[in-house]
């Protein structure tokens, strides 16, 4: 159990599949996030829409995301 | 091996750093200040600072040589196995540490559980840094030397010189500030020796159809899942479980180094967008490290010793200025680290140890003192020590083990402090020892794992036991009550 046997039939690229799954679920929970806490420190009137870190994260997301597609 | 063009980058590089360091000393007068930068640093150069002081001049060489060995695989470590944990840091954990307002980690586990968690923490984190610091400095001094031809002592002493001045003065604001300058000459000079490496290999496409024709031991080069009965230390189960779920969180929201520089920003949007900026920058770091590996196999194919790679290709295809420059980037790498290593170590022994236990309520001139001299003894003690790990070859590694037996119990309480109120004071400190001891065990008793160097796995399990005996002894122990968590656990963040 410990050396994780119970996995060995999984192959790599189920196991990729996993990986990418894995990807899509935290790209929703960053999605759900509410504005007001991701603007969080940042006045109302100064924020833009350049500044919401939904969309850095996305970005970052999206390049992992295809990293593991491709290799 | 260097040019007089060379010497002349390098030394640029030595005394421009030290100028701009010292220039910072003008905004230290409180120990907010010094180890803080009183809350007042951006973004960019947080996000910057925690990406350099992560890559040092011994990854530089040992993630080339992994990747010669074993393929793109090695990659997982900058990628899976920090993005998503960065993101989770960013979002979650950070802005809870920054408007807790703490200075370390050990000291939010101490508000959260109590006092014996936060010694335990503090002084296992100060081992760690003291021991690593000697063996960091002469493990990358001999791969300097080994390199560039520069004696081993040079090395330590300009090291130890320029880094000890600027961060003696300027504390962590002259830390992040450098690191931004290290960062940029780590990308140029990693990013031309790539872009010079593929140019003479005939592009990416050829690099790979060429690798994957050498044979059987190369058809898995360029996959970044690896079997789970792979004989690596890498199988895709290590990866998700050890790797994803474990040490990466462990290393990015519970290591002081990272999470210190996140404490400095302005307000909690630049925490939170330094961490993700950060990740932003980890997504090229493979590049930089792991590719002259994967180009050395075409370059300088039968390599006995995988560690040879990087050396070999910077001799072969970079011309002289250049070979400066990269050799500005190996010190760049050590001096970040060292840098690193020092503020956080000084920040843990001032407000963990000397702060409660040695001499309570002084005054803040005083902990500022305390800070300074703590640096200094620190850059000492570990100039003195570093010829004794020359000794120990085994120490390196040893060090790095150690430190993979603590982050999964860390992990594990820092993970149920904050989403679990019903975590008590008792069950963390059961977590935190049992875990350790359980992690202990799995690595020391032979035949248990069937993989070579199973630390991902110990990484997990250890986690595993420290999240199940938290939770078994919270539920048998006194919870403490709303008012005493308030902010110190998760509320909702989530849209409604």
């Amino acid at each position: 159990m410990l050396n994780f046997n119970w996995l060995q039939n999984v192959s790599a690229e189920q196991a990729k599949i996993i990986f990418l799954i894995l990807f899509g679920i935290i790209a929703v929970l960053v999605l759900s996030i509410s504005n007001e806490y991701i603007f969080e420190g940042i006045a109302k009137e100064d924020r833009r829409w350049y500044m919401n870190l939904k969309i850095w994260a996305l970005l970052v997301l999206g390049s992992l995301f295809y990293t593991y597609y491709i290799f | 091996m260097l040019a007089g063009i060379d010497y002349f980058i390098v030394i640029a590089y030595i005394i421009g750093i030290l100028i701009l360091g010292f220039y910072f000393r003008r905004f230290v007068s409180s120990s907010e200040d010094y180890f803080l930068a009183g809350k007042s640093l951006p973004f960019w150069a947080i996000g910057m600072s925690i990406v350099v002081s992560d890559i040092g001049a011994l990854d530089f060489v040992g993630i080339s040589g992994q990747g010669y060995r074993y393929g793109i695989s090695v990659g997982n470590f900058d990628w899976i196995g920090s993005v998503p944990a960065m993101l989770l840091a960013a979002f979650i954990f950070v802005p809870y540490f920054w408007k807790g307002g703490v200075y370390t980690i050990p000291e939010y586990l101490g508000k959260r559980y109590n006092r014996h968690v936060r010694t335990i923490a503090s002084l296992t984190w100060l081992f760690f840094f003291a021991v690593n610091l000697g063996v960091l400095f002469w493990a990358s001094a001999v791969l300097l030397n080994v390199l560039m031809g520069w004696s081993i002592w040079s090395s330590i002493i300009i090291t130890a010189v320029v880094v000890g001045l600027y961060t003696y003065f300027g504390g962590i604001t002259a830390v992040v500030m450098t690191d931004v300058v290290q960062l940029i000459i780590m990308f140029v000079g990693g990013f031309t020796l790539v872009f010079l490496g593929l140019e003479e290999i005939g592009g990416w496409e050829v690099m790979v159809d060429k690798i994957t024709a050498m044979g059987p031991e190369f058809s898995q080069h360029f996959k970044l899942m690896q079997p789970a009965d792979t004989p690596t230390p890498y199988p895709w189960t290590g990866i998700l479980f050890g790797l994803t779920f474990v040490m990466a969180n462990a290393y990015m929201i519970g290591n002081q180094a990272i999470v210190q520089r996140c404490l400095t920003a302005k307000n909690v949007w630049h925490a939170k967008a330094s961490m993700i900026m950060a990740a932003g920058l980890k997504m090229m770091i493979p590049v930089l490290v792991l590719f002259p590996g994967l180009m050395a196999i075409i370059i300088h194919p039968g390599l006995e010793d995988g560690d040879q790679a990087l050396p070999m290709l910077i001799k072969s295809i970079l011309p002289p200025g250049l070979i400066g420059l990269m050799f500005s980037a190996f010190f760049a790498g050590l001096m970040s680290s060292v840098d690193s290593i020092l503020n956080s170590t000084a920040t843990i022994f001032t407000k963990d140890i000397y702060e409660p236990y040695i001499r309570p309520n002084a005054s803040d001139k005083h902990y500022l003192a305390v800070g300074r001299i703590t640096t200094i003894s620190l850059l000492v003690l570990g100039v003195a020590t570093s010829k004794i790990s020359s000794q120990y070859p085994g120490l390196y590694v040893a060090i790095q083990s150690f430190l993979s037996y603590f982050q999964g119990p860390i992990f594990s309480i820092l993970l149920l402090g904050i989403f679990w109120k019903r975590a008590t004071q008792w069950g963390g400190l059961a977590g935190l020892v049992i875990g350790i001891v359980v992690a202990f065990i799995l690595n020391s008793v032979d035949g248990i794992f069937t993989i070579e160097d199973p630390f991902l796995y110990v990484s997990w399990w250890s986690f595993v036991t420290g999240f199940v005996v938290t939770i078994i002894v919270s539920l048998f122990t006194t919870p403490k009550t709303d008012i005493q968590l308030s902010g110190l656990v998760f509320s909702r963040v989530i849209r409604k």
